[in-house]
Formats: structure tokens, sequence, C-alpha cells
């Protein structure tokens, strides 16, 4: 059975419209990532496949239910945010405590170890936290939940990096002793690339990609050297991004489909070819420079106004 | 020299060169049973997806073989099966990157060797 099934699923907030028109299915049990520039529509998704909205259109299925207003769905999966409201007179303690009263699969064992490892004083209140304690807390309660649908949005604002390493960490094995589905949106794409199986990329609230995390780290590639030694052919490439560096060098991020005929003949020419990191090419294909130029023609005050998502002039 | 190597090699692959070498220098023996995708997930701490197509290639290559259920384990001959593929893949990929390179800096055959008999005498010393 498909996790997480999405047809059409578009979502309108009076006359902005945040998602337009989204598909895409999960398979269960992977661990997923969910990138996007900010107002891309992750946190619409997310909400939306957690039940705490309604889409406007289209139809979104979590294990074959919809879930809204689905008691169902809301006791088989949990949205964990930077913006997670808890009754202000309970202790951090009794918070848990109603975790597990509420989630059928709960580990308090899992939960009160990891309530002790990161130093939480069981009377304290969750709104006396610091942003990172927060999030750390916050984390807690989806680890330990055990949710078959497991969605952290953003869970990392605001934790040091000890803290993020550890949460990456704390995530994997839990995943590794019960697997189940784990969408995880985040703007630390680097941090995570590693854990991820597949990504979904969200742009202006369309899906822009939908892809093993194996073939978003070789989407893109680096060409830079000399302007003239560019072959001719270049130009009918896919250009993601485009930098001069100096007068007679750049740098021009284009989409991997390079043959070994290619290759060579840049070789031969004196180009230079390198990789590109996912995270990096998550920024490219969604960075703002598309089919504008860079922020550095912001501020030389032209910007060519082509509406187009990619470039392919040399 | 070209792309392929330049820091790009995927992950999987070097899940799968780690259990190569892991093989060649004695750490895992014929019918000996391999860290499961979970295990090298953990020591990783990488994708379990990830490190299964690790596996998956070796099993494929027959240097692994399936035991269903229980888990992957080192074929017979494994560590042959290793040494010919590097010669007849790495190596000769090697080779060919000299010799294009040679070719660049307008080398002839002989110097190429002489340069290749010099190393191997100095790495026997």
């Amino acid at each position: 059975m498909k996790a997480v099934q999405c047809k059409e699923v578009t979502k309108k907030y009076g006359r902005r419209t945040a998602l337009h028109g989204v598909s895409f299915s999960m398979e269960e049990n992977k661990i997923i990532g969910l990138a996007g520039r900010n107002g891309a529509g992750k946190t619409t998704l997310l909400k939306i496949l957690t039940g705490l909205l309604k889409e406007s259109d289209g139809e979104a299925e979590v294990y074959g239910n919809r879930p809204f207003n689905n008691l169902l769905v809301s006791a088989n999966s949990i949205y964990i945010d930077d913006q997670m409201n808890f009754p202000t007179s309970l202790t951090l303690k009794e918070i848990l405590e109603e975790g597990r009263r509420f989630y059928h699969n709960w580990d308090h064992t899992l939960a009160m170890n990891l309530f002790d490892y990161f130093g939480f004083h069981p009377k304290g209140h969750h709104n006396e936290l610091s942003k990172g304690k927060e999030s750390t807390f916050n984390m807690i309660i989806g680890l330990a939940s055990r949710s078959a649908l497991t969605i952290f949005d953003e869970p990392t604002t605001g934790m040091d990096a000890a803290v993020r390493k550890d949460f990456y960490r704390a995530l994997l094995k839990d995943y590794l002793a019960y697997p189940r589905t784990i969408l995880l949106s985040t703007h630390h794409l680097e941090e995570v690339e590693d854990l991820l199986e597949e990504i979904i990329v969200l742009q202006k609230g369309n899906l822009l990609l939908h892809t093993s995390m194996e073939d978003m780290k070789s989407y893109a590639v680096a060409v830079s050297g000399r302007n003239e030694s560019m072959p001719e052919w270049m130009k009918h490439k896919v250009f993601l991004y485009e930098e001069k560096q100096g007068p007679y060098e750049k740098t021009i991020i284009l989409e991997n489909d390079l043959t070994t005929v290619e290759k060579e003949e840049l070789k031969r020419n004196g180009v230079q070819l390198s990789a590109v990191s996912a995270s990096d090419a998550f920024v490219y294909m969604t960075g703002e420079a598309n089919g504008k130029g860079g922020l550095d023609d912001v501020f030389s005050g032209h910007i060519n106004s082509g509406s187009g998502q990619k470039t392919s002039q040399l | 020299m070209i792309l392929d190597t330049d820091g790009m090699k995927p992950i999987y692959i070097q899940i799968a060169e780690w259990i190569e070498s892991e093989i060649m220098n004695g750490g895992l023996n014929v019918d000996e049973k391999v860290y499961s995708q979970y295990k090298l997930a953990d020591i990783y701490n990488i994708n379990p997806a990830t490190a299964a197509k690790g596996l998956t290639k070796l099993a494929e290559e027959g240097i692994l073989y399936d035991k269903r259920g229980i888990g992957k384990f080192v074929a017979e001959g494994a560590r042959q099966m290793i040494i010919e593929k590097r010669k007849n893949q790495t190596l000769k990929q090697l080779i060919d990157d000299v010799v294009t390179e040679a070719g660049y800096l307008q080398m002839s055959e002989n110097e190429i060797i002489e340069l290749i008999r010099n190393s191997w005498k100095g790495g026997s010393e």
C-alpha cells in the first residue's frame, strides 16, 4: 500500500494559491525529504497530509484514507513543527505522559532516555524553553510516537550543530529499528542528504521533482573554464546557472546529460568538470536566479525580465 | 581523471568497495556473513536503501551470494573475482587515462613505458 498518495492537490488561501495540483505518491517505510524555497508550499502540503488543513481541490490520501477530519489518520500520523502548542499547565514530563496516552505505538523508554540525554528538567514547562530546546523537545515527541507516518517540518529550527547531528543520528537509528514512513522538510539539505532515500522538491506551489537521492546527486554538473574554450554545442544544453569569474572565465551549472565524448572534448579544451552536491543542485534548480541572472545582477541594476525557469543562452 | 573520480563517487559504490577491500585483506572470508544493510546504515550513518544497493551490486557480480531471509555471504572465489575486476576495470581505466594524458603531452610510447618501469622499480625497492 502507498503511504501517501496525492492527486492534483490544490490549496487556496483566499485568492492566493499555495499548491497548484500537486500529484505524487510515496511508498511506505522510506525516509523522504521535502525541499523547497521559503513559500514553496511545503508546510501547506505537510499539514494537508496530517489532516490539519483541508485541500481545496484534488485528493490527498494517507494509507488509503482522506486525512482531514479522520481519527484513523490522526492516530497514525504526527506532524512536528516549531509552533507546537501544549497546555502551559502541564510540565514537560506530563506532556510526554499524554503522548503515551494518545499514540498507541508510543515508546516511553525512548522518550525518557532522550529527555534525560538532552538534559531536560521534568518539571520544566514548554513555554519556558529556548527555541533550540523547544525544537529538541518536539523532536522527542515525534520520534517516541513511532507513528506510521511521521512528519517533521523544519525540525531543527534553533538547534545548535551538535544537537542537529544527534537528532539525525537518533532519527536514523530509530528508523532502522522501527521502519516507518518519515517525511522531513529542511533547509539543511546538505546535512540530511545521506539519510534520505528520496526527495521531493516543490517550487512556487508546484511539484518540481520527485526522485531518488542518488539521482539528485548526479542531477547537475559544474563546467568551468575560459569563455572561448566552451564548445559550440554547449548552447544546446540546459543551463541552471551561469556565473562569470573575471572577464575571461565562467562557471556554468548544467543538467548532467553530458556524453563521454562531450566530456572528453571539454577536458581537451582545458575545461574543468566537477560534481554538484544535491543541496547545491537544489539551490540552482529552485534559485530566484532562474531566468533572471543572479543576485549580482540585482545590484548591477540590469535584470532580464525573462520568466522562463531555465535559460539556455551561452 | 574525468568527472567520475572527482569526489562524486556514489556512496553505494563506496560501500561496495569497502566490502571488497575487507574481502581482499582477509577481514571477510568465504561463506562468512557480510554486514546487513541495516548494520551498514548504522555504521556509516546512511539510508539503508543506499547500503542495500551496494550489497546488491556485489551480489549481481557474484562476489556475494544470497541466503534468503538470512543475509548475504562471501562467495567462493570472491577474491579472485575482485582481483580480475580491478585489473580489467579500475587498472585499465587508470592506464587509459595515463595514455590519454601522454597524448596531450605528446609523449612517445617508450617514454611512458620508461616512466612505468621506473615507478615499478621505485615501488619494489
